[in-house]
């Protein structure tokens, strides 16, 4: 059964339509990574699934059930956009308020595990407005875990955290899935996500482009050769005509991406009067191959 | 470890979410700053009233000179008798700074009380969190009613405490003159009670306005104010059992249909 499934997702926000039939399927026990663009409709679809707002059409299943369902709800865990937090309490207390409000009877103890999973264990005392924005990005994800849900869902967790934060972030949202709870998480930092996701969904104008699987994604992110030459401009050109697509990086590398080897490259290059200094190959990333999806998806 | 989460029942949601908002209510400083200033209130009115009585100002425009009245006895803060009410606005006399200024007033703070407090889950995001997972919307009705109510009751019970310490200040007589011991407790009682119709009003009004704090108070003014009138006339200081069972019955009927609406308002509209 799947954590979640998604059939023919629609929400208007007046006249304008957010979601136009979004399909999504999220198997249990797995990192989804939610992609998309401003306003594809990420976050209305999370918004969705928590029961935070209402869908227009379409059917919501967790676990098989529809999403209303109040002991299926009990087994969600949400940050989306801000934790949920009261600023002049402390950590300890914000903890306490949604340990009573899910019907925790052992909260002192349950309290301290997620604090502990989320290693925020030494800043319970502190007052929630005292706390960083990593801190409180993962006080938001200590408190969606309270209760042990079976499925969290994150909106944009890793937004303003920086490298220390983000590092922490992914170790917690890994530990997290260790346990077998399923993780849907949604973020433009795709370099971060990219890291941690087995699986991921693609979303633009309010559709799915497409699902795929960690493996599916790294069989389908092409291979391409980036070299350096003398002269960039001219090496530019030659390349371009014999290869369909050859562009330059941020890098100052020039990359060839059709089917070809190192080698092949170099000689073509000699023959036409050009040198090599540096030459390697590569596979695109996460960030690359949705960059290029978006691309097509405009053509 | 196993976590142990009691039953999803009503009982149980709607215990778990009254002793929070209990919690929430009693512990931050809004209250006791509210509690106070109703106990510091009828102190401060009474005493510079009473200092002022029979001050002369002139109208510049006019040249006409007007008498400023001071209270009669220590009770006038707290109402009037029935019928004075109306004798007094037909003699024209009901604008005047004994008759403004009274317990009465207290029914517009108890609308920021609500607002504030119902605000402040949105604005937090903590209701964000409430509706998610266990909490029903019906729960959370009845739960900020019920608490909203017990802090607007003792707000309306420190300005009671607060009128007897002013009145005692400033030397005003405590002779009850048409009502007994009582009917003031009767008088009391019925004003704690009518909170209970006054703060379904202001819920309706804060769960429309979510964290917009400055709509929810601006609506809950305005509709409060057209209850306001009824207040002196449903509790006048010789009260009986029956304007108790009035308030009640007025409670009552008002936070079950007002609830239903607040309920049908979070559950229609998005919650973030």
């Amino acid at each position: 059964m799947n954590a979640i499934e998604i059939r023919n997702l629609t929400k208007n926000f007046g006249p304008k339509q957010a979601l136009s039939g979004l399909n999504m399927t999220v198997p249990q026990g797995v990192i989804y990574g939610f992609i998309g663009e401003n306003g594809s409709g990420k976050s209305t679809t999370e918004k969705i699934i928590c029961g935070l707002i209402h869908e227009s059409g379409g059917s919501v299943k967790l676990y098989g059930k529809p999403h209303t369902d109040a002991d299926v709800r009990a087994k969600i865990g949400v940050l989306i956009e801000a934790p949920g937090c009261f600023s002049s309490y402390s950590v300890w207390n914000n903890m306490k308020l949604q340990a009573a409000n899910l019907g925790i009877k052992n909260a002192d103890e349950e309290i301290i595990k997620v604090l502990k999973l989320v290693r925020m264990e030494g800043a319970a005392s502190n007052k929630y407005k005292n706390c960083s924005l990593g801190m409180k990005q993962r006080i938001g994800i200590a408190m969606a875990l309270l209760g042990n849900p079976t499925l969290l869902v994150l909106d944009e967790p890793i937004n303003g955290l920086d490298a220390d934060g983000m590092r922490i972030m992914r170790e917690v949202l890994v530990d997290i899935t260790k346990n077998g709870c399923t993780v849907v998480v949604s973020s433009h930092i795709l370099s971060e996500l990219e890291k941690i996701a087995t699986h991921y969904g693609i979303v633009r104008g309010g559709k799915m482009l497409c699902e795929m699987t960690a493996e599916e994604l790294e069989a389908s992110c092409r291979t391409y050769v980036a070299l350096k030459a003398q002269d960039t401009n001219r090496a530019k050109m030659i390349l371009g005509c014999k290869y369909s697509r050859v562009e330059e990086d941020e890098a100052g590398y020039i990359r060839v991406y059709d089917m070809t080897t190192p080698e092949e490259i170099v000689t073509h290059l000699y023959e036409n009067g050009i040198l090599v200094s540096e030459i390697k190959t590569d596979k695109i990333g996460l960030e690359e191959y949705y960059i290029d999806l978006m691309k097509e998806g405009k053509r | 470890m196993e976590t142990k989460i009691e039953r999803n029942t009503f009982g149980k949601r709607l215990g778990s979410m009254l002793k929070v908002d209990f919690r929430r209510m009693f512990t931050m400083p809004l209250i006791y700053i509210v509690l106070a200033a109703c106990l510091v209130a009828p102190i401060l009115i009474t005493v510079m009233v009473t200092m002022m009585e029979g001050s002369v100002t002139v109208n510049p425009q006019t040249g006409a000179e007007s008498v400023m009245e001071g209270f009669d006895s220590a009770w006038q803060i707290i109402g009037t008798v029935s019928g004075e009410a109306s004798a007094d606005a037909a003699a024209g006399m009901s604008m005047d700074i004994t008759t403004m200024c009274n317990i009465n007033m207290l029914y517009f703070a108890i609308a920021a009380l609500v607002c504030i407090f119902v605000s402040a889950d949105f604005r937090s995001g903590y209701a964000k969190n409430l509706f998610t997972v266990r909490a029903k919307k019906t729960d959370y009705v009845i739960s900020k009613t019920l608490v909203c109510f017990v802090g607007g009751a003792l707000m309306i019970f420190a300005f009671f405490i607060g009128s007897l310490l002013g009145g005692a200040i400033s030397g005003l007589p405590f002779d009850m003159v048409g009502f007994g011991v009582f009917e003031l407790i009767m008088c009391i009682l019925s004003k704690m009670i009518l909170v209970s119709v006054f703060v379904p009003i202001y819920l309706i009004m804060s769960v429309v306005g979510k964290q917009r704090l400055w709509l929810s108070l601006i609506l809950s003014f305005m509709v409060g104010m057209f209850l306001f009138m009824m207040i002196p006339m449903l509790t006048p200081l010789n009260s009986g059992i029956m304007n108790v069972v009035l308030c009640l019955t007025g409670g009552a009927l008002f936070g079950v249909g007002l609830g239903a609406i607040s309920n049908t308002v979070l559950k229609k509209t998005a919650l973030v």
